[in-house]
Order: C-alpha cells, then sequence, then structure tokens
C-alpha cells in the first residue's frame, strides 16, 4: 500500500472539508467561540487539525456572508468572540449537504 | 474591547506567553489598528480558553496550546492577505492595494493581473516626469496611417514635434488618464473579490 500517497489524499480530503464541517456545526443553531468549534469539531469528527487553520477559515466565512460573530464579554476580563450561521450559510449548507449526499450515494454504487 | 493580558505564576510561562503574543503582533502589523487588536484579542481568547482547561503545568500547557495553535507567522498569513485586501479596496490607497495585492499573489492568479495593471499606472507617472524633463521628444505623436507614440520618441533627422497633439494638455490629460484608469481597476478588483464570494 502506498501509505504516502493516502495520507496526502485525506489531508487534502480534510482540508476541502474543514468548512462544510464547520458550517454543519453552527447550523446546529449554537453559537460556538473559536476554541469552542475546535473542540466541537475533534469530538465529532476525530479530525486532529491545525488549531490556527480555523480563524483564517472563519474570516473567509464571514467575508462570504455565511457566518457572523459577536463579542461578548467575560467575567475573566478576556472576551469570547462567538460565531454564528447566517439565513445565506443555512441555505448554502443546505446546498452543500445534497451535494455531498449525492456524491456519497454516487461512490458507494461504484 | 480592550486586551488583557493572561496572568500566569510561573515567570517562564508568562515569558512563553509574552514571546508568542509578540509575535502574533508582528505577523499582523500590517492590518489596521483594528484589525490587529481583533485578531490579538481573538487569539488571546483562544490561548485563554484552552488554558483554563488545560490540567499539566503552565509551561507545559502553552507549549502545547502554542503546539496545536501552529507558528504566528504561518497560520495568520492568511488571514492577514485576506483582511489587508478588503482594508485596502476601502480606502483606494494605491500603496495599500499593491502591498494587500503582493500578500495575495499565491493566492490566484486575478492577483498577479490586477497587480500587473496597477504596475502599469506607474508609466503614466513616469511620462509625467517624462515630459517635464525632455518636452521635445515625449508626447502623444499621431498622423493617420503613419505615426502613433504615447510616450517618447527617438530624435532623428525627422521632427516629430509637428505631430504631438497634446502639447501643454499632455500633462493634465496623462494625470486624468491615471486616476480613471486607477479608479476603473480598483473598481475590478472590488468586483472580482466579490464575485469570487458568491
Amino acid at each position: 500500500m502506498n501509505v504516502e500517497y493516502k495520507n496526502k489524499w485525506i489531508s487534502q480530503l480534510k482540508k476541502g472539508t474543514l468548512s462544510f464541517i464547520v458550517l454543519n456545526i453552527l447550523n446546529k443553531d449554537k453559537e460556538y467561540y473559536g476554541y469552542d468549534l475546535i473542540s466541537e469539531i475533534k469530538r465529532i469528527t476525530d479530525i486532529d487539525i491545525a488549531e490556527g487553520t480555523l480563524y483564517p477559515l472563519l474570516i473567509r466565512l464571514k467575508n462570504e456572508n455565511l457566518v457572523e460573530h459577536n463579542w461578548v464579554e467575560q467575567q475573566s476580563g478576556i472576551p469570547r468572540k462567538y460565531y454564528k450561521i447566517t439565513k445565506e450559510g443555512k441555505s448554502t449548507i443546505a446546498q452543500m449537504k445534497a451535494y455531498w449526499d449525492n456524491l456519497n450515494q454516487t461512490i458507494n454504487s461504484i | 474591547m480592550k486586551f488583557q493580558e493572561i496572568t500566569f505564576t510561573d515567570t517562564n510561562a508568562k515569558r512563553l506567553y509574552k514571546d508568542y503574543i509578540g509575535r502574533v503582533k508582528h505577523a499582523v502589523k500590517d492590518l489596521s489598528k483594528e484589525n490587529q487588536h481583533e485578531t490579538l484579542l481573538e487569539i488571546n481568547s483562544h490561548i485563554y480558553e484552552a488554558f483554563s482547561l488545560s490540567k499539566s503545568n503552565e509551561v507545559e500547557s502553552l507549549l502545547d496550546i502554542f503546539d496545536k495553535l501552529g507558528r504566528p507567522e504561518i497560520f495568520l498569513k492568511e488571514l492577514v492577505a485576506e483582511k489587508k485586501l478588503e482594508e485596502a479596496t476601502r480606502t483606494f490607497n494605491p500603496l495599500k492595494i499593491i502591498k494587500a495585492l503582493l500578500l495575495n499573489i499565491t493566492n490566484g492568479i486575478s492577483y498577479i493581473i490586477f497587480l500587473l495593471l496597477y504596475l502599469s499606472l506607474f508609466s503614466f507617472v513616469f511620462l509625467i516626469f517624462a515630459k517635464i524633463f525632455d518636452p521635445e521628444n515625449v508626447g502623444f505623436f499621431y498622423r493617420n496611417n503613419d505615426i502613433f507614440v504615447l510616450g517618447k520618441i527617438s530624435s532623428s533627422s525627422i521632427n516629430y514635434q509637428q505631430y504631438e497633439q497634446l502639447g501643454n494638455w499632455f500633462i493634465p490629460v496623462m494625470t486624468v488618464s491615471a486616476f480613471i484608469l486607477f479608479v476603473i481597476i480598483t473598481f475590478l478588483l472590488k468586483l472580482s473579490k466579490r464575485l469570487k464570494n458568491k
């Protein structure tokens, strides 16, 4: 087995599906702050992501109007930046999900 | 919202934290004050949340957090490029735009094209200065089916000056052309950004 090729493929797959995973998590109508979101991704998917890569991704999603954020002051004095999905984000993830299901079905039928 | 440092009892942990925050500040120094502050707050929040759940000692916890976050110079590069371009197209500042395009050069061929278009604007500036220093041979030379030159013409036995069309209007026309072109390219850049986001 070509382990190197397989690992490269897995890494590309993880990278390509990260925005899909993030939007899916946020689609549960709960607000998440960065670290909380990373913990949730790890809990659900078992993907060991480079945590720093999540922040540029969230900026991109925000620039595309798929998510929005608000800062919430904490008693500790260190505020949290909470992210939530937008209306446009919800309709986008619905279409992404439909495509994903279709792709999954096609792959399974091969 | 104010940036508040996380407190540590271990001096080594404090040093590690300050060093990392310093690197974050350095990595985002090209952004506007507002974006620098927001990025710093978010990374600080991440460190704090991860640290408050950690069970090992302060130094070990921090090393683990920084290892998982990655090097600020690397993971913030994309974030800086993205935010910088957003800031630049909003301000219409040519130097900021060129800097932002340079940061985004690896993010797509369109950014390379836009960078080349902006750099071509400097040819107008060059022509304006060339006209001041060499008014005889620089201009817009035109004669039907014979000559069409916008720029500098080599000195020769033929007197091309009779074909120069703009005269004293050359500098104002070049200035206005450069400005109009700059506005058009910037709007195209904004439009391409918007289309990419669709």
